[in-house]
């Protein structure tokens, strides 16, 4: 009898540690929707943990990364506008300095090959460094920042669910952010319900997307509304054509005033547009296709097809367009409450 | 009678220590012997010390000018034997750093026991382990090492191989009101295969000036003198005056295509 009751609680034992086990390393947030292509990420190299998870949103929320602690990641990237700064043409920084790039939304980061406007970085673990170290945005240096961060109660005990040790690595900083940032997944949009077959498209949608197809969806490819390639898309040139975009990355002048086409899920929730936020609303951005585009270097040729440069599309199609565009808006990112 | 014993004892002894010294040959090596290399990184400007910021120094355009900082990776080590054969370093990484003394001398470690006879090495971080991943950039490539005075750009990834700065009356007052000229040397080429940036990495090769060598007894010191004059002299003579603050890669070339004439073997100490 009392060696029954001991096997028992000896199962009961085995039992609940395999499932601590299961809970603490399985990807329990990044889930590749069945639609989207492989990862580009290399995830072998970062698996994603809840711990690692929850430490990366801690830090990617808290504003001990920047200089005077007074700005967290998530200040210029809100969730409710797909982690964009919502009303705010440039980014902005501490001591209420003003940068020089409107904030990219902070979604499907695993698919992306290359990062910012300019696509200077070649991988996510590498992303945060940018907005830290930017005297315009927080102004700190990642040296500073784990030195920081071991002085805290919280963090060497967050270190060490996420990792084993409580040492504050670069590694272990950079890769607790990925892992967040890479669980950001938008992939529930009506669009996407609608490819499912668990949505249907009201007839202004339905003809946007035939437009969308027909007209946009050369640079704005696929599943991902982005091909990843950097694009003059006629902007007017403007405060003295400092930001010369890619070619401040290459340096060549073929990749002066190219800018990474950017996705287009959420887009109705991510304005201001463009690489500089000129644009407040999408009517904006589509009657700069229609009527705004100018022949500057390097202009796309996707966009010099026509009699006049640029993309006709008539009032209606316009409409229609942006009826379509905001079939991309995924509340359920948005309103995460895991995020 | 007792004396004599140790007189004779205290002749072969000497005898044998001048025979030693006299035999004008080095440890035999047995499989499997290696030692230390210290590199001994001995900078300076022309035939003067480098003295941080104190002194200011004439360059071959005439300009004076001090030295405030004076930065530079050393990668990719090898080290070529008597007998033609090269012994290469990939893993070991170095930061030499005016300001830090512990950095002007770098210990090239596991070298194999042999004689050597001339180095190589490339200024800067190699264009494989620029791109790496982040678990591979520990110690001197670890990105938040640099503290005050980086040697990484975060917004183009890549480290900054080469930096030199100082003050220049040739220079135009900065917005703090410094005659500052800044020399920031990187560029490894970039990621995309098949449309390569400038690539500003430069591999010098120097003769010994002798032999380095390596026995299990024996861990030699390559002293190598690196001179700042060069860099402003060389494949071409580059003005602060034309170019005070150069950051991007493609501007800096020149830069490169100087620094990497700087470096000359002195000498080596078997030691």
């Amino acid at each position: 009898m009392r060696k029954k009751y001991l096997l028992v609680l000896l199962l009961i034992g085995i039992l609940v540690g395999a499932c601590t086990e299961k809970a603490s390393n399985e990807p329990v947030v990044f889930q590749k929707p069945s639609n989207f292509p492989t990862p580009v990420y290399n995830f072998d190299k970062n698996p994603i943990t809840t711990e690692g998870f929850a430490l990366g949103k801690a830090l990617f929320n808290d504003p001990i990364l920047s200089r005077d602690n007074s700005i967290s990641c998530a200040e210029c990237h809100n969730q409710n506008y797909a982690f964009t700064h919502h009303g705010h043409d440039l980014s902005h920084g501490i001591e209420n300095r003003k940068g020089t790039r409107n904030s990219l939304p902070i979604q499907n980061l695993a698919w992306q090959k290359e990062f910012f406007w300019d696509g200077g970085v070649g991988d996510v673990d590498f992303v945060p460094l940018a907005p830290i170290e930017n005297p315009l945005e927080m102004d700190e240096q990642i040296g500073k920042v784990l030195e920081k961060l071991r002085k805290t109660q919280y963090y060497p005990a967050q270190f060490k669910k996420a990792y084993g040790s409580s040492d504050i690595t670069t590694q272990g900083f950079l890769k607790a952010l990925s892992q967040y940032m890479l669980s950001l997944v938008s992939a529930n949009a009506k669009y996407d319900q609608y490819l499912r077959k668990e949505a249907t498209l009201t007839p202004d949608e339905s003809a946007g997307l035939t437009l969308f197809n027909a007209k946009c969806a050369a640079c704005h490819t696929g599943i991902l509304f982005t091909d990843q390639s950097y694009r003059n898309n006629g902007l007017v040139i403007q405060d003295g054509g400092d930001d010369v975009g890619r070619g401040r990355i290459t340096e060549k002048k073929e990749d002066y005033y190219k800018f990474k086409v950017p996705s287009l899920r959420n887009v109705e929730v991510t304005k201001p547009y463009m690489h500089d936020g000129r644009f407040y609303t999408l009517e904006a951005v589509l009657d700069h296709y229609v009527t705004g585009v100018q022949q500057t270097p390097n202009l796309d040729p996707l966009l010099q097809q026509n009699v006049s440069l640029g993309i006709p599309l008539t009032a209606t199609e316009k409409k229609q367009l942006v009826a379509f565009l905001k079939t991309l808006t995924d509340t359920q990112f948005l309103q995460d409450k895991r995020f | 009678m007792k004396t004599l014993p140790l007189r004779i004892l205290t002749f072969i002894g000497l005898l044998s220590i001048v025979i030693a010294c006299s035999k004008d040959e080095v440890d035999p090596i047995s499989p499997g012997d290696k030692n230390n290399v210290t590199l001994e990184f001995d900078n300076r400007v022309g035939s003067q010390k480098l003295a941080l910021a104190s002194t200011s120094y004439q360059n071959a355009s005439g300009e004076n000018f001090t030295v405030t900082t004076l930065n530079y990776f050393i990668s990719n080590v090898s080290l070529k034997k008597a007998d033609g054969t090269s012994q290469s370093f990939p893993t070991q990484y170095f930061l030499v750093r005016q300001a830090d003394s512990n950095t002007l001398t770098p210990i090239l470690k596991d070298v194999p026991a042999a004689d050597y006879t001339a180095i190589t090495f490339t200024i800067g971080v190699d264009s494989l382990k620029s791109a790496s991943a982040v678990e591979e950039r520990t110690g001197v490539l670890d990105i938040a090492s640099y503290g005050d005075d980086n040697m990484y750009w975060s917004w183009n990834s890549g480290y900054i191989f080469f930096k030199l700065e100082g003050i220049s009356s040739a220079a135009p007052a900065n917005s703090a009101g410094l005659n500052k000229y800044q020399y920031h040397v990187g560029g490894y080429g970039g990621r995309t295969v098949g449309a390569p940036t400038t690539n500003n990495l430069r591999t010098v090769t120097l003769p010994l000036n002798g032999t380095a060598t390596v026995r299990k007894s024996i861990a030699p010191t390559i002293h190598i003198i690196a001179d700042v004059a060069k860099v402003f002299t060389g494949a071409s003579n580059l003005k602060i005056a034309s170019g005070a603050v150069i950051m991007s890669p493609t501007a800096a070339i020149p830069i490169a295509n100087n620094y990497k004439s700087m470096f000359t073997v002195d000498h080596v100490h078997n030691d």
